[in-house]
């Protein structure tokens, strides 16, 4: 056990991250708006970890204390908070194709300042950043807790008023305005939602990396982050959740397909190589195959379902 | 700032805008008569440069599956431009045929034709890194023949010196400019995309046969992505596989500036971008490629229908 967590942990705690950076992505989603800001968001959470941690809170000797990572944490959620709603606000106005882009632009002048400016270490980043725990497996006390928190939140939400008004929105906005849900509003407080977990979760990778740098949100990021959340299922948080693990590991996995014995040379070198080509081609058939993602409501519900049938009736054989 | 540096960084701007201009018209033809933004243009600009790198006999490095290869011949730069665009066009209609065409049979949400464009992207950047490596290349230096690197547009005492290649990529992309509007207004191809456009089921009724124009233009919009990719190589270099990503994403800059679907606004967004970068005081040339973006942001929020385009009613 000990050995599996040595060898894996630094996977399990990526994939949480993943997971939760799959979550962000979920809540603007919530309301029908494809927000492809987190990225911005995670990197700013990031940087405002990364900064403090070397400079204001820097430990004399040892370890980080965990106290100040959690104060990290919560700069980092208001910041991303405060400029999610001064974002949010104009750019929600817009719809569909025109906030994506405008999302994107965002991204990308912030990866631009980040590359500049003197504080962000420019394209070199920040390293040396001081570790709260002594093996990434321990960062799990804080990554699972903020994943278990953040997954129950949704589920409640998806049941609250607020998650009804979200679906609304997301059904047809106009009916929802017409009976008297406020479409910005709701927007922008799920924008708002979706901001502050990637800031949170920034700072929490800030410090599992190690080094943050301005390749931590870009464009491509954004990419990857979409699709985790687009295959796995749009639909429900569970989706994004699945997605954003599977998505994680999905390196990982390839790269163990590829050291199967028996494989052509050229097969297991592009399992190794190309794995940035297959997330391609799986975004390309995931839109035109599943639409609505793998993991969808209709299949939750199935599988509930086909639990309660099977206690009812027992399979005659 | 004095007068000469000012020529020339205007010279610069309208050199560099006249290539936005011409790549986000591919962005404006497809918009125009899908709806839909093509996330992978920028992947098709970058093939069309190293398809015209590939074309004029240009080796590869030795990353890559296609190590060290070259081809056989060694093409003059105008026929390699214009092969390279050819084949980049031909991509196009391959990439309809694969990502938008299934999703459109499907009547699929737009955003999810977006996302799958995005997918396109992706993989062909990683396929040209895949087999080519991620090296940067460079055009021969001679591929104008006998033309100075340099042509002075000032007098002999106060020179003007304009990199001949600026004014290639200006002349080229006027040229290319005239064509595609003579095209769509004045012939039976241009009538017919129009009209699919305006109504794609009414032409239909009519007779026009839609998937062949939307086929056209997906061919003609590519094209004019391998142009824009080669002109740009010509003039730096091709930095990586993904240096089209960047591009593409400036090129949404310019039609959101113009408006989208409209042709002049797309020119005029494209001028207006290229001659804000080229104006960027040297101190902050850091911040050159945030300029578009921040200019797009605040178009979208003063006037999101774009300087030229149509205002957007919501019908119920």
């Amino acid at each position: 056990m000990t050995d599996f967590f040595s060898n894996y942990g630094f996977l399990i705690v990526s994939m949480m991250i993943g997971a939760i950076l799959g979550l962000s992505l979920y809540l603007p989603l919530m309301t029908g708006q494809l927000s492809l800001a987190s990225p911005g968001f995670y990197a700013l959470g990031g940087y405002i970890a990364a900064i403090l941690s070397t400079t204001v809170f820097k430990p004399a000797s040892g370890s980080f204390p965990v106290p100040l990572l959690l104060i990290e944490m919560l700069c980092a959620g208001i910041v991303a908070g405060i400029l999610g709603i001064f974002v949010g606000i104009p750019a929600l106005r817009l719809r569909g194709i025109y906030l994506a882009i405008a999302t994107i632009a965002f991204v990308e002048i912030l990866r631009v300042f980040a590359l500049n400016l003197e504080i962000t270490g420019g394209a070199i980043g920040i390293f040396g950043i001081p570790q709260p725990f002594n093996s990434p497996v321990e960062y799990l006390w804080i990554v699972l807790p903020l994943l278990i928190v953040s997954m129950v939140i949704l589920y409640r939400l998806e049941k609250i008023r607020v998650g009804r008004a979200f679906a609304a929105i997301r059904a047809d906005e106009l009916a929802a305005d017409a009976i008297g849900i406020n479409p910005t509003v709701y927007k922008v407080l799920a924008f708002t939602l979706g901001a502050i977990l990637a800031g949170v979760v920034g700072a929490i990778s800030a410090h599992f990396l190690n080094t943050w740098n301005a390749r931590q949100g870009t464009f491509d990021a954004s990419i990857i982050y979409l699709t985790s959340v687009l295959i796995g299922g749009s639909r429900t948080f569970v989706g994004a959740v699945m997605g954003g693990m599977v998505f994680t590991a999905l390196p990982e996995i390839l790269r163990a397909m590829a050291d199967i014995h028996g494989l052509p040379v050229w097969l297991s070198q592009f399992l190794k190589d190309g794995r940035l080509i297959i997330f391609g081609v799986l975004i390309v058939l995931g839109t035109i195959f599943f639409p609505q993602g793998l993991v969808t409501p209709e299949f939750l519900k199935r599988f509930q379902k086909g639990v309660s049938i099977n206690q009812v009736t027992p399979p005659s054989e | 700032m004095d007068l000469t540096l000012f020529l020339q960084q205007f010279l610069n701007g309208l050199s560099i805008g006249s290539v936005y201009a011409i790549f986000a018209l591919g962005y404006t033809l497809i918009f125009s008569i899908l709806g839909i933004i093509n996330f992978a243009h920028g992947a098709v600009f970058t093939l069309g440069a190293y398809f015209t790198y590939t074309l004029m006999g240009g080796a590869f490095g030795f990353n890559g599956l296609l190590a060290n290869a070259k081809l056989p011949l060694q093409l003059p730069f105008t026929i390699a431009l214009i092969l390279g665009s050819a084949f980049a066009g031909m991509i196009g209609v391959l990439i309809e045929r694969i990502a938008f065409r299934p999703l459109r049979y499907r009547h699929s949400d737009p955003l999810l034709t977006v996302v799958s464009s995005l997918g396109v992207a992706v993989a062909i950047a990683n396929i040209i890194q895949y087999l080519v490596g991620a090296e940067s290349y460079s055009y021969p230096s001679n591929i104008y023949g006998d033309l100075p690197a340099a042509i002075n547009f000032g007098t002999v005492e106060k020179t003007i010196p304009i990199r001949t290649v600026q004014i290639v990529i200006f002349g080229v992309s006027i040229v290319i400019v005239g064509i595609l509007t003579y095209l769509i207004n004045f012939t039976k191809y241009g009538k017919a995309m129009q009209a699919v456009a305006e109504d794609a089921t009414t032409s239909n009724l009519l007779g026009i046969d839609t998937d062949k124009y939307i086929t056209l233009t997906f061919f003609v919009s590519s094209c004019l992505a391998g142009i824009a990719g080669t002109l740009v190589a010509s003039s730096l270099s091709i930095k990586n596989p993904y240096f089209g990503l960047e591009f593409g994403l400036k090129g949404l800059a310019v039609i959101v500036l113009g408006g989208l679907g409209s042709i002049p606004g797309t020119i005029v967004g494209g001028f207006v971008i290229g001659l804000a970068e080229a104006f960027v005081p040297s101190d902050f040339s850091g911040y050159k490629d945030a300029i578009a973006f921040g200019i797009l942001f605040i178009m979208l929020m003063v006037r999101p229908q774009g300087l030229l385009g149509r205002r957007f009613i919501q019908k119920v």
